[in-house]
């Protein structure tokens, strides 16, 4: 390739976004933040290792189950997690024992939220009765992987590794005994059947992950 | 002058009635918190009358929603015609704390506390929100959503939304 058509490309790639080819973005003015997996994705940082409450490293790999891994991003001081963390913690139990593997993650910086700290995490899981992996995502590069925004958020793969479940526990924080919709638990039963999964998606209020400040490239 | 007299003295009798309180008295009275849904804020947000509307979904136990509220008020203040709408998302039981909050910040106007489910809430008001809070959404004259972030902003954020959706052109009108 002679030296005119290298910088002729050159130039068109410099301009194109000026000319509209770049890639499609949001609706002008909107930031949702980060962009969450999309479903039928595969688990990114299976292998990253982070520290469990028992003092053991512990990646999504290691804690995914023969029929599907539930990733749960959760902390110790939001409100909304507080509401659900009975819940969170029945759920999950229950979930090991059906074949799911459970990762309780928490991203949270804990210098924005000294609640969230690692004793915090320990105190908080012999609390509430977590028998699944709660570890401390020390860069909180996992969440930015999975677009995590907020807790509780749950990610549910199945036994083939793909995303069948994105989003709340389920449509009540507030009493428990006013739940229509079981959208987690549910779920974590159609994988566990080898089922496809009725509603895939659901949202809810919580709290923004405070994510810790990235490092320098 | 009898009317300033009349209300230094009504002032004085009220606060020596008052009980004592542990907690430094609130800035402006309770404001009104009103019970909405989605389609309410809607219709509140694109009621003409407005240069821009600022939307602000809050809640008492969010640091990052506590923590950019001033900058939230003082941008909206300083811009005449700019219309503010609080929507806090705590649960029921926590009005007495979401008044005090909103007295403590001397918020006066009407304010409103989702009455919804999450989901039909959130949705409701831009299904690209994911229901982290605070959400913040900016609207211009017209009613058009021009700006929509999730997570705290700083002053400069509020300021550079509004100019833009009173730039709008749209705006440059305020329909009566």
């Amino acid at each position: 390739m002679n030296r005119r058509i290298r910088w002729t490309l050159a130039a068109l790639l410099a301009l194109a976004p000026l000319a509209g080819l770049a890639p499609a973005a949001r609706a002008q003015g909107d930031d949702a933040g980060p962009k969450a997996l999309a479903l039928g994705s595969v688990a990114p940082m299976r292998d990253a290792a982070m520290k469990s409450v028992d003092g053991k490293p512990v990646s999504i790999a290691s804690a995914a189950g023969p029929k599907g891994t539930l990733v749960l991003f959760i902390c110790n001081h939001c409100p909304w997690v507080k509401a659900w963390q009975s819940r969170i913690a029945e759920l999950g139990n229950a979930a090991a024992r059906q074949g799911v593997g459970v990762i309780a993650i928490n991203s949270n910086d804990p210098v924005a939220y000294p609640e969230d700290d690692y004793d915090g995490m320990v105190a908080r899981a012999k609390e509430v009765g977590y028998t699944f992996a709660y570890v401390v995502d020390a860069t909180s590069d996992v969440a930015r992987a999975f677009g995590a925004t907020h807790t509780p958020e749950a990610f549910l793969f199945d036994a083939r590794g793909k995303l069948v479940y994105h989003g709340a526990v389920d449509d009540n924080a507030h009493d428990a005994s006013a739940v229509h919709e079981h959208w987690l638990a549910d779920a974590v039963s159609a994988v566990a059947a080898g089922k496809p999964v009725a509603t895939a998606e659901s949202k809810a209020m919580g709290c923004g992950i405070r994510y810790r400040a990235e490092k320098s490239q | 002058m009898l009317a300033v007299l009349t209300s230094t003295w009504l002032a004085a009798v009220l606060a020596l009635a008052a009980p004592a309180a542990t907690a430094p008295p609130p800035a402006t009275p309770a404001p009104p918190v009103l019970r909405a849904d989605a389609k309410r804020i809607l219709s509140l947000v694109q009621a003409p009358g407005a240069r821009a509307t600022v939307l602000n979904v809050w809640a008492t136990w969010c640091g990052p929603c506590r923590a950019e509220f001033p900058a939230l008020l003082a941008a909206a203040r300083r811009h005449p015609g700019v219309r503010l709408v609080l929507v806090s998302a705590d649960f029921d039981d926590q009005l007495p704390a979401v008044r005090r909050f909103l007295a403590q910040h001397g918020v006066s106007q009407t304010t409103y506390l989702k009455a919804e489910p999450d989901q039909a809430f959130i949705d409701g008001l831009n299904p690209t929100w994911s229901g982290s809070l605070p959400a913040t959404f900016v609207f211009d004259a017209s009613g058009k959503r021009v700006a929509f972030w999730e997570g705290e902003a700083d002053a400069h954020r509020f300021e550079a939304a509004i100019e833009q959706a009173t730039r709008s052109a749209s705006s440059k009108e305020v329909r009566p």
